[in-house]
This record gives C-alpha cells, structure tokens and sequence, in this order.
C-alpha cells in the first residue's frame, strides 16, 4: 500500500513536476552556487516542458559560457537574442562568448542606407509589425468614418489627411512585415557545433577548400546538394561543407 | 751367366719400373668457366714416351700450345721425371664440354688419359688471373656497405655502416675516399668517426681485419626501390713480392687501388594507410607530446606562452610539429621553433618545441583547445595519438570586445569595446511563454482584424447613406405633417373663409393651438411678448418670429375691420407657410 503510494507520488512528481518558475528558481539558485551542470538540466527541463524566453537562453547560456562550451553557449545567446534582440546583458556576455570562440568573422560592412532601413526594420519584430498594421487598420477606418460623420468642413479635411496619413503607415507596415517574415522564412541561421571543419569550393572533394570553420561560428544555410550544405558566413564568404554539426537557431529547442 | 745376371737386372729394374706405376693424366686449371676464359691443360706423364697425340679439342679452340716441358729431379737419390704438354684452350660454347682423352706409348704400351669435362658458363666480368696481384687484391680486399634495415617504413632511421675489410698478405697503408655517396631520398647525418681503428671480424666465413670506414644515419624520404650509391675510396695497399731485399725479407710492393662498395637497395616501405589519423604530419618513432602554458590567468595586455614540445626518438627533425588553434582575439605571434636534437646510430634523440608569445587583448576566458598529435611507431606498426590537455586562460583587468578587434571599421554593426565590462549576472525574472506560438502575422486572426475595419466601415458608411436619404424623406414627412396640422387646425378657418368673424376667430385658435401643441404653452398666459420670447430661445429666425406675431396682430385687428376677400385669402396662405416653416426649424 505504501509502496503503491510512493509510486503514485513519484508518479505525479514525474508528470507534472514542479511549475516552471519553481524549476527557474531552483537552476538560478544553482548558478549562484556554481553547480552549472545541475542549473543546465534544470533549466532544459523548463524548455522540455514547452516554454521558453530570452531570460531563460540567457541563463542557459551563461551557464554554458562558465562550463567553457563555446558552441552551446554561443547558440543560447543567439536565441536570446532572437526573442530580445535589445537587452544590453545578452549583447554583453554574447560579447564574452565570442571571443571564446576561435574564428572571429568580421562583418560585412553596411552602407549607411542598409543600415538605416536594417535598423528601421528591426524596430518591431514581424509579429509587432502586424499588430501595428491591425491597429492602423483600425485608425484608418475610424477616421475615415469621422470624415464621413462630420458635416463641419475643417474637422472633415482634417480627419481626412489623418486618415489618408494612417493609410500609407498601414500598407507599409504590412509590407515590411511581409517583407521582414519572408527573408525570415528563407534565411536560416546555425551555430556550428563541429570542433573544426573545412570549407569547400564546390559540393565534391575534388575542389579546393576555401577556409576552415570552428565551433562556435554562425553561418547562414543555403542550398543543400545530398550530405553537402552551402553556408555563408558573416563577411559574405560561402563555401560547402560536408557532415558537419550545425544546429537551426529556428527550431526553438 | 753375366749376361744371365744383367738380363735379370735389367728384368728387375723393369718389374720395379712398372710397379713404380707410369702415369698419364691431364689436369686442367678449373672444371668450371666462363665462356670468356681460358682454360689450361697440362698432359703430364712420369715416364719418357713417343708418339705423343693431343686429343681432338672438338668444343675449344687451341690458343696456346703446345708446349713441352721436361723435368728431372733426384730427391734423396730417389729421382723423378716428368714430362708435360701443355695447351691453353678457350670455350667455343656454353655448356657442357668434355677434354677427351690423350694418348702415348710408352714403353710400347698404350696409355690413355681420361676424358675431363668441363662446365662452360656465362662470360664472367674479369677473367681472373689467380696469380696477378689484381687477383690477390680482389680477393683479399672488400669494402662492404653495411645496411641495418633493408626494408624500412618511410622515414625510419636505417643505418649504413661502411667497413673495409682486408686480410694477409695485403697490408694497407691509407685510404682516402674518391667519391663520397650522395644519398638522394634520404636525410642523412653522418656520424664521425674519431679515429680508424682495426679489428678483427669475419667475413664469409674467413678471418679478416676491419675497419669501419664510415657510419651514416638515413631516414628515407620516399617509398619504393631506393638506391644507396657507392662508395670509391682510393686505398693504398702493400703487397708482398716474390723478391726479397738484402736481409731476406720480402720487398713489399706499393699500389694504389680504388675500391668500391657493391650498389645496394633499399626498399621503402610506405607507411600503412589503415588506422591513419588525420592529423599525421609524418612522424615516425617513439615520442612524448606536451602543450605547456606559462600562465594560466593574467591581465590583459599582458603576455604568456605556450609550448608545443615533442620529446623521443625519431625523425624530430623532419616533421612539423601541429599548429596551435587559438581564438582569434588573441594576439598571437610566429612561433619559435628550437631544436634539442642528438642523433647516434639509433637515430634522433631529443625534443623539438614551438614557442608561441600570446597577448590577449580583451577579458575573457580563452579555451586553448587540445592539441593532438600524432606519430608511428614503426616498432609496433601501429599510430599513436596524443593529445594534450585543455587548458583556459582567464584574462581579467581589460576591455571587453565584440566578435571583432577591428574598432577601426566604423561601418561594423558591432559592439564597441567598453572598459572593465564584467560578465553580467544571469537573469531573475522568467518571463516564461510557451515556445509552440502560434505567429500573428499571416494567421487568420491577423486577416480578420485587418479586414474588420473596412468592413464595418463599408456597413457604417452604408449606414450613414440610408440614414441620410431617411433623414431626407423626414423633411417631406414633417412638411407633409406640418401641412397635415395646419389642415387641421386651419381647416375650421378655412370653411370660414366666407365668414370674416369666425375664419379671424378660428385662424388665431389655430396658431394658438398649434403653439400650445410645439411649445407647451399655456393658454392662460398666452400673450404676444410671452410667444415672441418663448420663440426667441428657439432657433428661429427674427423673419419667422415677425411674421408669426404679424399673423397673431393681423387675426386682432382684422377682426374690428373691414376685410376684402382677398386678405383673408392672403392671411391663410400665410399662416399655412408660418406653420410649416416653423415647424421645420423646430
């Protein structure tokens, strides 16, 4: 009876476990006390049971920056990063990662209109785009309403060049969302996890090889000819590669 | 009876004669040949005979001979002869040949020799001559290369010994080397030798003193069928001659000769491909691997060091040791390559290290990943792999940088480098979400909101439409209602229009009545100030109110005088366009 008690205990344990803010605490608490092992799989634990945020990449990854894993460590900040590409803690300590990692990829460098229209762009992500659409949708009907209702001529011409102004903001915002969600959808980025891995010319062994890659490096995937995988780096070099472990920053796992 | 005992003597002497054996032979110099030699035979007989006849040399051609010889000699009264046709013959053909048989008569009786056969074989290089003093060199001198290990793995140590070997009668008296072997393919390093020493060896079975001439440590650099070329030394030999000087001691003859060591082979064998690392540079022996780290934590703009040393046997010279992966924010500058290496019979000993001066620029941990290193064992036939530890340098005190240390390149979207930045601390607040979200952005949720305004703005605006032609056909309905009243309340006036007292009567209660109805006014306080404002707050026109009250003044008066037809005609329509203006405004 007993026995059969313990195990229904266990049972339940093992189901629902603890609240993932608990599981949070507990890890965070680790940390403190430099278990990083133990704060690691609790902190996994949490995204087993299907929730994430940045706070929670970031901790992961602090905790595999002190274990010396450039490569997880590296992929948890870009992840952070991914969900809030504006915290000063995550830009600092990806800082501290990057420069445990071996190769050190400069970036392309922007011209001053790439950057303005990168940096515009990336203002909202994609879902705060399409939020903003929807509400300047509603703008735009409201005044336009207004224009109609109103039979006083200022108050008409004036709603009217609002709503004409809420208009053009709403199909740009769309666009960009539109925009923004489909060079998303075709540029995939990965962390490499391989310790050293060569980089070919071309997807056959006969070619020359163009660079060598470490772990810890982020590379964008292209095309994929059998077991090869075109890649292309920050600085714009691409080259295939063969086997190597790259892990999606996509799939949120 | 005399002649009875000389015949009996004689008769004795004769008996004693032919016990004493006559003997025909033929002897040849060798039973084996070359087909470029010359073979000598000597037909010897111990007894005088005639008729003498030389067999048919059918397989040899006579080139010398024949020659007689005759020798007599008394050896302690005991005398002997022998009587000798010699002919030097050369072979005609390989093979088999066979001398066949002499004859003579001696003494009237026939003897033969028998048939002698020979072996013909290929020429030979030199036709030796066993009793020149070339010959004598030849086999009493050897100059022998000596090769540990025929059949080597690439770049195993192999070593060539050079001995000189010699024996009596010939006596050496300096050596000198004409030409020395370039050993192409191979690493050589050749081990001097203090002081030639000889000693005493064997060679093929047979004493002989020697003297090592020359000891070489190889390591070859290619597979396959190598040749080690010759030596050639120029060596200085006494050789005793038959003549002897005062004191009888034989003169010793001076000749200088030049020798060389036989071409010998060496096959190389690759190393074996199975079992290969990757990271093989070549190295072939025994050895210890380390990476050594001067410091382990430090500030920045300090520097360490780190060094990759391989320590053992083998071909240290010849490989390079493995490069050091560093994190490219380290300044890092060109090794030091140094070299401890003593290299004896048995190869390279010692340990060859890389030095490299690391700066770090930035704070920071900085993994220094393993290195490995790899080398066959050509003893076991087997790869080795070592690998060193890992080791981490903590830089502290410094700025911490972006993923480039190009500052310069202000175009960069990156991080600018901020002094004494710590490692942040790891966040507290959750702020969990579940990761399977639906997006936003092109769910039908995202549609639906979108299109939802201008839906209802197209409902709204039809709306606003049908309201405005309703609000239109009101006007018509309140004109037609105000019409409607003013019938109403004008009809009695308007049956009176004959009847000058009673329309004027009716016409008044019918605007007073209508006020009452619109404004709520008493009939008891009825007066024209009262109505003109109570009509003043409304929003009517003066026009309006004037009129309506002229309409109230002209009911008064028209009713104590006289009035045409025409002006009751003409107060009614009045009335009815006061009616309805007023109620349209109202």
């Amino acid at each position: 009876m007993k026995l059969k008690l313990f195990s229904f205990l266990f049972f339940f344990n093992y189901t629902f476990g603890q609240s993932p803010s608990v599981v949070f605490e507990n890890a965070n608490t680790a940390y403190n006390n430099a278990k990083y092992e133990k704060a690691v799989s609790l902190y996994k634990e949490i995204l087993d049971q299907g929730e994430h945020s940045a706070a929670l990449y970031y901790n992961l990854a602090n905790c595999y920056y002190r274990l010396n894993n450039v490569g997880e460590s590296v992929f948890y900040y870009e992840k952070a990063q991914l969900l809030n590409p504006n915290d000063q803690d995550i830009k600092v300590n990806a800082a501290f990662a990057q420069n445990m990692a071996i190769d050190a990829v400069e970036l392309l460098p922007q011209t001053q209109l790439t950057h303005m229209k990168n940096s515009f762009f990336n203002s909202f992500s994609t879902e705060g785009w399409a939020i903003l659409a929807v509400v300047l949708a509603w703008l735009f009907a409201l005044f336009i309403g207004l224009y109609l209702w109103n039979k006083a001529p200022f108050l008409k011409r004036t709603f009217f060049i609002l709503a004409i102004l809420s208009s053009l903001l709403l199909v740009s915002s769309i666009s960009i969302s539109f925009m923004k969600s489909s060079t998303e959808e075709s540029t995939i980025y990965g962390i490499l996890f391989s310790e050293k891995i060569d980089v070919w010319a071309e997807p056959n062994s006969r070619s020359e090889v163009l660079f060598l890659l470490h772990e810890g490096t982020k590379v964008q995937l292209l095309d994929a000819l059998q077991e090869w995988q075109k890649i292309k780096i920050a600085n714009g070099s691409e080259g295939w590669i063969k086997g190597g472990n790259i892990r999606s920053l996509k799939d949120f796992k | 009876m005399h002649k009875y005992i000389l015949h009996i003597i004689v008769l004795l002497f004769t008996v004693f004669n032919v016990t004493a054996q006559v003997s025909f032979e033929a002897r040849v110099s060798k039973k084996s040949m070359g087909l470029n030699e010359r073979l000598r035979v000597d037909f010897i007989m111990n007894k005088n005979g005639d008729n003498f006849t030389a067999p048919n040399f059918s397989d040899f051609r006579v080139v010398g001979g024949p020659n007689q010889s005759i020798s007599n000699s008394w050896v302690n009264g005991k005398k002997s002869f022998s009587k000798t046709f010699t002919y030097f013959l050369s072979p005609k053909k390989k093979g088999a040949a066979t001398l066949k048989a002499a004859t003579v008569k001696i003494e009237g009786k026939v003897y033969r020799t028998t048939p002698v056969k020979i072996t013909v074989s290929e020429s030979v290089a030199v036709p030796r001559d066993p009793n020149s003093p070339e010959y004598l060199i030849d086999d009493n001198l050897h100059l022998v290369a000596e090769v540990s290990n025929p059949r080597p793995y690439l770049n195993e140590a192999i070593t060539v010994v050079y001995k000189l070997y010699f024996r009596s009668p010939l006596k050496i008296s300096d050596a000198r080397e004409i030409e020395s072997p370039k050993f192409q393919d191979f690493w050589s390093h050749i081990i001097k030798i203090p002081q030639l020493q000889v000693q005493n060896a064997t060679f093929r079975g047979e004493d002989y003193k020697v003297v090592v001439w020359r000891k070489t440590v190889l390591y070859p650099q290619k597979t396959g069928k190598l040749t080690l070329e010759p030596l050639s030394l120029n060596v200085v030999i006494g050789l005793p001659s038959n003549r002897r000087d005062f004191f009888g001691g034989r003169i010793v003859q001076q000749t200088s000769r030049a020798i060389t060591a036989e071409k010998r082979f060496i096959n190389v064998k690759p190393l074996p491909e199975k079992g290969k690392p990757a990271n093989f540079f070549g190295a072939v022996g025994q050895f210890d691997f380390n990476l050594i780290i001067n410091k382990n934590d430090l500030k920045a703009s300090e520097s360490f060091e780190l060094k990759v040393k391989a320590s053992g046997s083998g071909n240290l010279k010849l490989f390079t040791l493995p490069k050091l992966t560093l994190p490219n924010t380290l300044e890092v500058y060109e090794p030091e390559h140094s070299e401890d290496v003593k290299t004896s019979l048995g190869g390279m000993k010692g340990s060859i290290e890389d030095k490299y001066t690391v700066v770090p620029r930035f704070q920071g941990k900085y993994p220094i990943s393993p290195v490995s290193f790899s080398y066959f064992d050509p003893k076991k036939e087997e790869y080795f792999t070592l690998i060193s530890q890992e080791h981490i340098v903590d830089v502290y005190d410094g700025p911490i940088a972006g993923n480039s240390t190009n500052k310069d390149n202000s175009t960069s979207n990156q991080l600018v480098s901020t002094e004494n930045e710590s490692f942040r601390f790891i966040k507290l607040i959750p702020n969990l979400r579940p990761i399977e979200q639906l997006a936003f952005w092109g769910s039908k949720e995202f549609y639906l909101m979108i299109v939802a305004p201008f839906l209802l703005l197209l409902i709204f605006y039809f709306l606003l439409r049908r309201k405005i032609k309703i609000s239109g056909d009101v006007d018509g309905i309140k004109l037609k209602m105000a019409n409607k009243l003013a019938k109403k309340y004008l009809g009695s006036a308007k049956k009176n229009l004959k009847n000058k007292i009673l329309f004027y009567d009716a016409l008044e209660r019918a605007l007073h009545n209508y006020l009452k109805a619109k404004l709520n006014i008493e009939t008891f306080d009825f007066n024209k100030e009262k109505i003109r404002q109570l009509l003043k707050e409304k929003p009517l026109s003066s026009d309006d109110i004037d009129s309506f009250i002229n309409l109230l003044e002209n009911c008064e008066i028209a009713r104590y005088s006289p009035a045409t037809d025409a002006k009751m005609q003409q107060d009614f329509d009045q009335a009815l366009n006061v009616i309805a203006t007023i109620d349209r405004k109202l």
